[in-house]
């Protein structure tokens, strides 16, 4: 294996289309979500350990940033589940000519709004 | 090399179809744990039910992320020493993660 060999997918020379958009906010949302598991993981263990620990939980989770980080987060969860399920789809080869993969990600813009708005109207 | 690639694809996909009920139902949990102090939390978790749930949650979630990240790493650094480091780091954040979900779920259930 060279070290200079070209990368793949080459993002730097498509054109930037909505389908493409789509993956890379896939491939996005997954890391964000992926540094969040640790997160739960620290946050279960702070419980484990008990009250005096929680409490530095919960002394962070009060503050501004704790809130724009949490609306961020349930933003990328709901885009990755229902793009991942739009991409489930696609494995068994459903849905795949130009109109349907337009129309189901307008579907899946559409259902993160709703989803991320709904529980945030929930909490607050 | 080829045959690992294809178990690691079904595996991304297999764990993807688990978390998508597990992640409705723990936002759906989300949502009144706002509310929750930190006893309820513990009364919630002390439910053999939702502590398996999570549990099975947390670890179809990580080796998701795991295999995914594997995927990002694979398309994006060129450099195979580079690959090896951050695979490296990728294995042993998921298994500290995996082990501390782990020992907290246990340690929650004995109380």
């Amino acid at each position: 294996m060279t070290d200079n060999r070209p990368l793949s997918p080459h993002l730097s020379i498509h054109k930037k289309v909505l389908t493409s958009i789509f993956s890379i906010f896939h491939r996005i949302t997954g890391m964000g979500l992926s540094i969040g598991s640790i997160f739960l993981a620290l946050w279960i263990s702070l419980l484990a350990l008990g009250q005096n620990y929680f409490f530095i939980f919960e002394a962070i989770s009060a503050g501004l940033f704790f809130k724009i980080i949490l609306f961020l987060w349930s933003i990328g969860v709901f885009y990755h589940l229902f793009n991942g399920m739009r991409y489930l789809y696609w494995t068994y080869g459903l849905g795949m000519d130009l109109k349907n993969v337009y129309t189901s990600g307008y579907v899946v813009l559409f259902l993160t709004l709703l989803s991320t708005l709904s529980v945030w109207f929930l909490l607050i | 090399m080829r045959k690992s690639y294809f178990s690691k694809w079904v595996v991304q996909r297999v764990t993807a179809i688990f978390l998508i009920p597990l992640s409705f139902w723990f936002i759906y949990h989300c949502v009144s744990f706002q509310k929750f102090k930190y006893f309820e939390l513990q009364l919630f978790f002390q439910s053999y039910v939702n502590s398996f749930l999570f549990l099975v949650m947390m670890i179809f979630m990580l080796i998701h992320s795991k295999l995914g990240l594997e995927t990002i790493l694979q398309d994006y650094i060129s450099s195979s020493s580079l690959k090896k480091i951050f695979k490296r780091m990728i294995n042993f954040i998921t298994f500290f993660s995996l082990f501390l979900v782990a020992v907290a779920i246990i340690k929650i259930n004995m109380v």
